[in-house]
Order: C-alpha cells, then sequence, then structure tokens
C-alpha cells in the first residue's frame, strides 16, 4: 500500500488533528476579536456535526437538530447559573447537562419516530415543526429556577462564561482561552464520534442507512440503534447548545428560529454529507465568508443569500467540499473494483460448506421446523394468502411454485415478518409462536432469509457485508471474522474481499446475499427465487448447496425455474391464488392435470 | 346559556378547522400527486396575501384581488418547478431542502419589499348571534369556502382529463410515460396548482389573517402535520385531519389557552403517526 493509500484511509484522524494543533499554535497570535468571531463557528461546527451523524450516517434528514441545541442550551445554562458558583468552573455542569437534556429530548423523539416505524417524510416533517412550536411557544414560556430566570423573548441572561479553575478566585477566559478550550472540546468531541461511527455501532448504521429492512434482515434491532444514534446526535447537538449559551452569555428563543435551523444543512452540504469533518469546514467556510465579507453591501441581507445559497447547493454541488477533493484524490489512488472483473466461477465444495453447517449445528443447535397454521393475509380485495397450512421440515428441499400471482412471495413475507397476517399462527420449531415477532427476533430464532431481489451493502466491501452479517449472530469480531472468511473462500470471492458489493453482477450479488444468510447459521432457510439472474453454471451450483444445506437445516425455496426445481429432488407445493393447490414430488405434479391446468390455463378449472 | 355557549364553541371551531384547511388544501394537493412536501407552502400563502392586500390598496375591489393573487402565485409557482423542482425528481430530501431554502428567500424578500409590520385589510361587518354570544360573519363564512375548495379539488382530480393524467402519473410513472402523459409537464401543472390554491387562501384568509412575511411559519406547521397525518389519500384525509386536529385544537385553545391548542395539535399528531406511520389513509382502499 503506497503513502498515499494510507493516508488516504486514514484522512479524517490526520487532517484533523493537523488542523487542530495549527489552530491552536494560530491561536497565540490572532486578533482576540477574530478569536470570539470563530469560536462560534466551531460551535455552529459541532452542532452541523450533529446533524451529520443524523442524515450522513442515519440517512433521516432531521430539520430538529436546532430544537435540541436550544433544548441542550438552555438546560446546560440552567444549571451552570445555578451551580457553577459551587465550584467556580461551570463547564463541569452546563456541557454534562447540555449534552444529557439534548439526548434526552432527541430519545423521545427518536422513540417515536423509530419505534412507530414512521416513514422518512413524516419523520422529516415531524422533527421540523418541534422546532417551529418551540419557536412559537419558548416566546411565551417564562419560569424561574433557582437564580436563573428564563423570559420569554427576553430570554435567559447571565450565563456564566467559561471557566475551568476551581474555587471562588477561578476566573472567567478571555476570547482566546475561549477559543483554545472550544477548539479542544470540539476535537475531542469529533475524534469520539468518529471513533463510534467506525466501530461496529457505526457500521450498523451505515446498514441501515443503505437498506434498513436488510439489516433486520440480519438480526439487527435497527430501531435500537436508530434511536441510540439520534440520541448521540441529540447530545452532541445540546452540548453545542451548552457552549454556545456560555459563549454568547445569553439565550433567547431566536436560537429556535427557521432562520438558525436553515444554517445547519447548509454546512453539512457545503462540507461534504457523510464525512462527518465536512460539517465543520462547511461552518468555517460559511463563518468565514460573512465574516469578512459581512458589513459590505450584503450584511444584512444574510438570510436571503443563505436561502438561496441552500437552492444552489442541492442543485448543484452534492458532495460538498470534502467530497470533491476525496473524489478527486481516489481517482489518482489504484481502483479497488477491478478485482471484480476476474471474479472466478462459484464453485461449491461440499467438505467446506459441509463444515460450516456442522460448526453452525454445534453453536445455533438443531435445524427446525416452520409451521404455518391458517395463515390468511388480505390486502384489500386481494386474498394472496387464504388459510395456508403447511409444515417444513428438514431433511430435503421444500420447493414453492405456481403460476404468477399465486401467492408464494407473500406466503413467504408473511413467514418473514414482512408482512403480519390478519389470522393463523406462525410456528417455529413446533412451539415457538412467532406470528406477532418482529423481523429481527425471527431471523435471531433462526430464521434466515433471501429476497427476490438481491440485497446487499452497495457501499460496504464484500468481505465487510459477510462480517457483518456474521457478527449480527456472534456479536464477537474475531468469530466473525472466521465465518466470513470461510464462506467468502467457499462462494470464491478471496481475490474480490475489498471489492464494494455495488459492482458485482447480478448473478454475484445473488450468491453474496446467500453467503450473507449463510453467515447466519439459520436453522430455517427462505430463499426467494434464488436463480433469477444466474447462469446455469452457477444455478447447478446453487442447486447442490441448496441440497446439501437441507440435511442440516430446513431449506425453503420459491422458483420459478422448473428445470431447477426438478434438481432440488424434494418436496413441491403448488400455490395457486393463495392456497394449497396441489403437492407432492415434481414428476408427479408434472403428471397431474390440474397443474398444468392453471399454468398452462388450458381450461376452466375451480 | 351553557348550550349557546357550546354552540359557539362549536361553531368557532368549525370554521377554524376551515380556516386549516383552506391553508392546507394546495400542500396535500402537491404532496398527494408529486409526492413531494413543499416547505415553502406558507410563503406562497403570504405572496398570496400580500398581492390581495397591494391590489385593494391599489383600488381593485377586494373581491377582484383573490383571483389576482391566484394568478399571480401559480405563475410564481410555475417558475419555480421548472427551474428547481425538475431538476430534482426522485430526491425527496433534496427537494424539501430546496424548497427551504425558497422559502427563506421569499420571506426575507417580503421582508425587504414590505417592512415587517403591515396594515390589515378591515373584516366585512356582518355576525352571528347565538343567545347572548355573537360570531363574527367572515371566519364562519369559512366553511362554505374550504366544502367549495374541497369539492374544486375533488372535481378537478376526477372529472378532468389533467386530474386522470396526474393521478395516473403519480401512481405508476413508468406506465403514465408508457402511454404518453408527459409527466413533467404534469407535474409543472400540479405545482402551479397547489402554489395557486395557496395564494388563493392567503388572499381569502387576509381579513382574518392579516399579511406579514412570517405569517407563513405560523400556517405550515398545522398544515405539514394535517398533510403528513392524511396520508396518501390526501383529499380525504386531509379534510378529516384538518376537521379533527384543527377543531380539537380549536376547542382546546377556547378552554385552555392558544399555546395549550398548539401543543395539542403537535402531541395528538405525535401519537397519530404513533398509531399510523405512514399517515391515517395508508390502508384505505379509496384513493382520491
Amino acid at each position: 500500500m503506497t503513502f498515499s493509500e494510507k493516508l488516504y484511509r486514514s484522512a479524517g484522524l490526520v487532517f484533523p488533528i493537523v488542523v487542530t494543533v495549527a489552530a491552536l499554535g494560530a491561536a497565540g497570535v490572532i486578533d482576540p476579536y477574530l478569536a470570539y468571531v470563530a469560536t462560534s463557528w466551531i460551535i455552529f461546527g459541532l452542532l452541523g456535526l450533529s446533524l451529520d451523524i443524523v442524515w450522513g450516517r442515519g440517512g433521516l434528514l432531521s430539520l430538529g437538530q436546532t430544537a435540541f441545541y436550544g433544548l441542550g442550551g438552555y438546560f446546560g445554562s440552567v444549571v451552570a447559573i445555578n451551580l457553577g458558583p459551587v465550584t467556580g468552573n461551570t463547564l463541569i455542569w452546563s456541557l454534562p447537562a447540555g449534552a444529557f437534556f439534548g439526548a434526552l429530548c432527541a430519545a423521545a423523539l427518536g422513540w417515536i419516530i423509530f419505534f412507530a416505524r414512521m416513514g422518512p417524510l413524516q419523520s422529516t416533517i415531524l422533527s421540523y415543526t418541534l422546532t417551529l412550536l418551540l419557536w412559537s411557544l419558548t416566546q411565551s414560556f417564562q419560569l424561574d429556577v433557582g437564580t436563573a430566570s428564563i423570559g420569554g423573548d427576553n430570554g435567559l441572561s447571565n450565563i456564566p462564561g467559561m471557566v475551568l479553575g476551581f474555587g471562588e478566585k477561578a476566573e472567567t477566559l478571555g476570547p482566546v482561552a475561549v477559543f483554545v478550550a472550544t477548539i479542544l472540546i470540539a476535537a475531542m468531541v469529533y475524534l469520539l464520534t468518529r471513533a463510534l461511527m467506525t466501530s461496529t455501532f457505526g457500521r450498523v448504521v451505515d446498514c441501515i442507512r443503505i437498506d434498513a429492512q436488510k439489516a433486520e434482515l440480519l438480526g439487527y434491532d435497527v430501531r435500537l440503534y436508530q434511536v441510540a444514534n439520534f440520541a448521540y446526535a441529540g447530545a452532541v447537538a445540546g452540548l453545542a447548545g451548552a457552549l454556545f449559551g456560555a459563549w454568547a452569555n445569553y439565550l433567547n428563543p431566536s436560537i429556535f428560529s427557521v432562520q438558525e435551523a436553515l444554517l445547519v444543512p447548509i454546512y453539512v452540504l457545503v462540507g461534504g454529507l457523510g464525512t462527518l469533518a465536512g460539517a465543520f469546514v462547511g461552518a468555517i467556510a460559511i463563518g468565514g465568508l460573512s465574516y469578512w465579507l459581512g458589513g459590505g453591501a450584503v450584511g444584512g441581507q444574510t438570510t436571503l443569500i443563505l436561502g438561496i445559497a441552500l437552492i444552489f447547493l442541492v442543485l448543484f454541488l452534492k458532495n460538498g467540499i470534502l467530497g470533491a477533493v476525496g473524489d478527486l484524490w481516489r481517482r489518482s489512488l489504484p481502483d479497488a473494483n477491478a478485482a471484480a472483473r476476474d471474479a472466478d466461477a462459484v464453485a461449491i465444495d461440499p467438505e467446506v460448506l459441509e463444515g460450516l453447517l456442522k460448526d453452525a449445528a454445534l453453536q445455533a443447535g438443531p435445524a427446525k421446523s416452520l409451521a404455518t397454521r391458517d395463515a390468511f393475509k388480505r390486502f384489500g380485495g386481494v386474498v394472496p394468502v387464504n388459510n395456508v397450512s403447511r409444515i417444513f421440515e428438514p431433511g430435503r428441499p421444500s420447493s414453492l411454485i405456481g403460476p404468477n400471482g399465486a401467492g408464494k412471495s407473500s406466503y413467504l413475507k408473511t413467514c418473514v415478518g414482512i408482512y403480519t397476517p390478519e389470522a393463523g399462527s406462525i410456528l417455529l420449531a413446533d412451539d415457538d409462536d412467532i406470528t406477532r415477532a418482529p423481523i429481527f427476533q425471527r431471523v435471531r430464532r433462526g430464521m434466515g432469509v433471501k429476497n427476490q431481489k438481491p440485497q446487499v451493502f452497495g457501499a460496504l466491501t464484500v468481505f465487510d457485508n459477510l462480517w457483518t452479517a456474521a457478527y449480527a449472530r456472534t456479536r464477537n469480531k474475531t468469530g466473525a471474522t472466521e465465518i466470513s472468511e470461510k464462506v467468502m473462500g467457499m462462494l470464491g470471492f478471496t481475490n474480490q474481499a475489498a471489492v464494494q458489493a455495488s459492482v458485482l453482477s447480478h448473478g454475484q450479488q445473488q450468491w453474496l446475499d446467500i453467503g450473507m444468510v449463510l453467515c447466519l447459521a439459520p436453522r430455517v432457510i427462505l430463499l426467494d427465487e434464488p436463480a433469477a439472474g444466474m447462469t446455469s453454471e452457477e444455478t447447478r451450483e446453487l442447486s447442490s448447496l441448496v441440497r446439501i444445506l437441507a440435511r442440516y437445516t430446513t431449506v425453503i425455496v420459491v422458483e420459478h425455474d422448473m428445470e431447477f426445481v426438478r434438481t432440488l429432488e424434494g418436496h413441491v407445493t403448488v400455490l395457486h391464488q393463495g392456497e394449497v393447490f396441489a403437492e407432492g414430488d415434481i414428476d408427479g405434479l408434472r403428471a397431474n392435470d390440474r397443474v398444468l391446468d392453471i399454468y398452462l390455463g388450458r381450461r376452466a378449472h375451480v | 346559556m351553557e348550550i349557546d355557549y357550546l354552540a359557539t364553541v362549536l361553531l368557532s371551531s368549525l370554521s377554524s378547522a376551515s380556516i386549516l384547511l383552506i391553508a392546507t388544501i394546495g400542500l396535500a394537493v402537491v404532496f398527494g400527486l408529486m409526492g413531494v412536501i413543499n416547505l415553502a407552502h406558507g410563503e406562497f400563502l403570504m405572496i398570496g396575501a400580500y398581492t390581495a392586500l397591494t391590489t385593494t390598496q391599489w383600488g381593485v375591489p377586494y373581491a377582484l384581488s383573490i383571483p389576482i393573487a391566484v394568478v399571480v402565485t401559480m405563475t410564481i409557482g410555475a417558475t419555480v418547478e421548472i427551474l428547481i423542482i425538475s431538476r430534482l425528481y426522485g430526491r425527496l430530501f433534496d427537494t424539501m431542502l430546496a424548497t427551504w431554502g425558497l422559502s427563506i428567500a421569499f420571506y426575507q424578500l417580503a421582508v425587504l419589499i414590505f417592512g415587517t409590520v403591515t396594515p390589515g385589510i378591515g373584516m366585512p361587518r356582518y355576525s352571528l348571534r347565538i343567545g347572548d354570544y355573537s360570531l363574527a360573519g367572515y371566519p364562519l363564512l369559512m366553511i362554505a369556502v374550504a366544502a367549495l375548495m374541497a369539492l374544486f379539488v375533488y372535481a378537478l382530480m376526477t372529472r378532468t382529463a389533467y386530474g386522470r393524467k396526474a393521478r395516473a402519473a403519480i401512481q405508476v410513472p413508468e406506465m403514465a410515460q408508457a402511454i404518453g402523459i408527459d409527466s413533467s409537464r404534469v407535474n409543472t401543472l400540479t405545482f402551479a396548482i397547489g402554489c395557486g390554491l395557496a395564494g388563493f387562501a392567503g388572499a381569502v384568509l387576509l381579513p382574518i389573517v392579516p399579511a406579514t412575511p412570517s405569517m407563513g411559519f405560523a400556517f405550515v406547521i398545522k398544515a405539514f402535520l394535517t398533510v403528513v397525518v392524511a396520508g396518501p389519500v390526501t383529499l380525504t384525509g386531509s379534510v378529516l385531519a384538518a376537521i379533527g386536529l384543527g377543531g380539537g385544537a380549536s376547542i382546546t385553545a377556547s378552554f385552555l389557552t392558544s399555546v395549550a391548542g398548539d401543543a395539542f395539535f403537535f402531541l395528538i399528531t405525535a401519537l397519530l403517526l404513533w398509531l399510523f406511520p405512514m399517515g391515517i389513509s395508508a390502508t384505505w382502499r379509496r384513493k382520491m
């Protein structure tokens, strides 16, 4: 690996540290007034960082980050006013209090949004209306807490400045010292955030943004991750608010105003969405620009200019400054995705596979049967699953076939939990009723699912895709690495380990998706049209894979490809209009006139 | 009289709900037919109000100033759609951000042109007496206006070729294109109609809600919440949500304070979205 590549990989760590050190060095020589103003840019950078966590990483455009910023600021400042005199030091009160309150409020809103599984639009609007509501409520909100007095639109004054020393003699920091302290706090928050976002938590959050359903199909409780991420961002915003209170010594309801809220996505877009450091770049760029332009002809019209700037940013500059620089830099590096072009053909080695499956049986227990009793699902007047009672057992593969619209995929989705049945029950291993269990619970209890469309995390590498799946079950990094390496070797992806999943061909993505399911060591495997998009050679390999799988687990396959179903040599169920129409082995069904009728539409049938 | 008081509260709440519906319906049309939320909706309302105000100050009769406001907002809406929205199809959040920037820009422009304080126009002076209580007539008239607007939109969507095309384009965009519907022209018209309805709302509510640059922000909170609670079946959903939420908030406000009414509105919305995360109409079979 060249120096440039190494630097590129750790750019998020190296450059911020260099800039921090440079800024600390510059603090000794810059004008105190500039230091005072620049402090606010860094605080806004923290606020932008909180949006980048939620939006760039979590995938939810929150227009409510200033709400948590303001709430954290008010709460932290009230605590500092009352308790600051006790210790002399103010920051040990205001910062934790602000972060805590911001996190609490964000967790409350996040709980409603994510546990209700609200749509993206609903979530954004709810976060925006919270900000607008706070803006109007705080105009008349008056409350005295100890010596602090919140006076509606008169605001909250007498907020103590930053005091780092302890005891009665501790003095309030001057502008340059405040600048230095703010830089250090911001650098610590940034490094903590980066550590979190490069950890497995951040990996899962990324996966949820890319494909929330797949993340849940791996057994992750996506709602908890989303709420935790949202609450963490709320804590960052609240901490920034508390810093702002200590910097300005005064807060008023304009902190909740639309003009204030508008700035936050601008910072993030200017700097680069999802880059974390971009929020600071954006805040400093915008702050610096208005500092040097301010007072001139455009000084009074900042709001107008920013509004128009947001439109232009959205229209023309999607990647932001850091995104654009990163793109340019990446072009000069060797292409990691080049290996995708010389992928080997998949060749399933039965011994490796059986070894994997035996290990899985040791860790996860014996195969489980899957049964539905009178499962019933209705969409308006259409009944795609009409009182289906079936039991699937290990030993040999079970196939579901039927003409288009027979209800095969709907039945599978009802088993998986994507659809909730209106009546009937679904049982795992005879006695475990999972009818109402959310998807991730079913997966944790042993269900492995591959949907019709290959679901892979395109931005992640092949290895990371498999690793994320393995980690969902093992919760152990070395264990996950071991399993994912085995599966990767078996699927012939070893040379493509560092390739992004999105550049793989459709058939390769199918294999990767199947590989992710294998990493989960499922006790029941549901495959929806796994052979779609595969070459005839690949289909043969798939057939041998499925047959071996069925010896160790329960396997249910939905397929259109009759030749493939025949090679499985398993039990076949024919669905028609949501009901079980016939069953048996494929040769028997091929001779069945009623089955031929519904497939070919030869004559009227019941 | 207790009964009189109740009747008064009910009637004025119904009129509040109607005012909310009037302010919301343009937003609902754009959301229902284009799938995007126009965050500048409130500012189109404001533009409508200022247009009506300015033309009346020039001596145009108030009744005539309303259609002028509709034409002006429709023109601006069509321009915005062509210049900005049409470049962002399929990018939901970007569309919202762009309209948000637009909303702030319009707000600041209004401050520049009109200042922050503007005179209202007098409300037509007739009123309705119930026992000892008297209700202003104009707000009550809004009940009829809201009903007419809803009927107009319903007729537009079901009885005109444009309406059928627009509904086809949102349900199955590829199919609509395949049978020759130029969905971008349909969208331009939809957005213009949505903005025109907002302009109409701003103008017709002018006697009740005086024009100020920030009037949009006050209106949009409730309008947005109404639309997201309503969900995909925007017309029926919005009517129900506006009556439920707007009426409920107004009743709360008349027994408690207006702040309590606002908080009620937000909390009930959060509760409804908790129960129906994609809106109350997400599972309905009717589509209008």
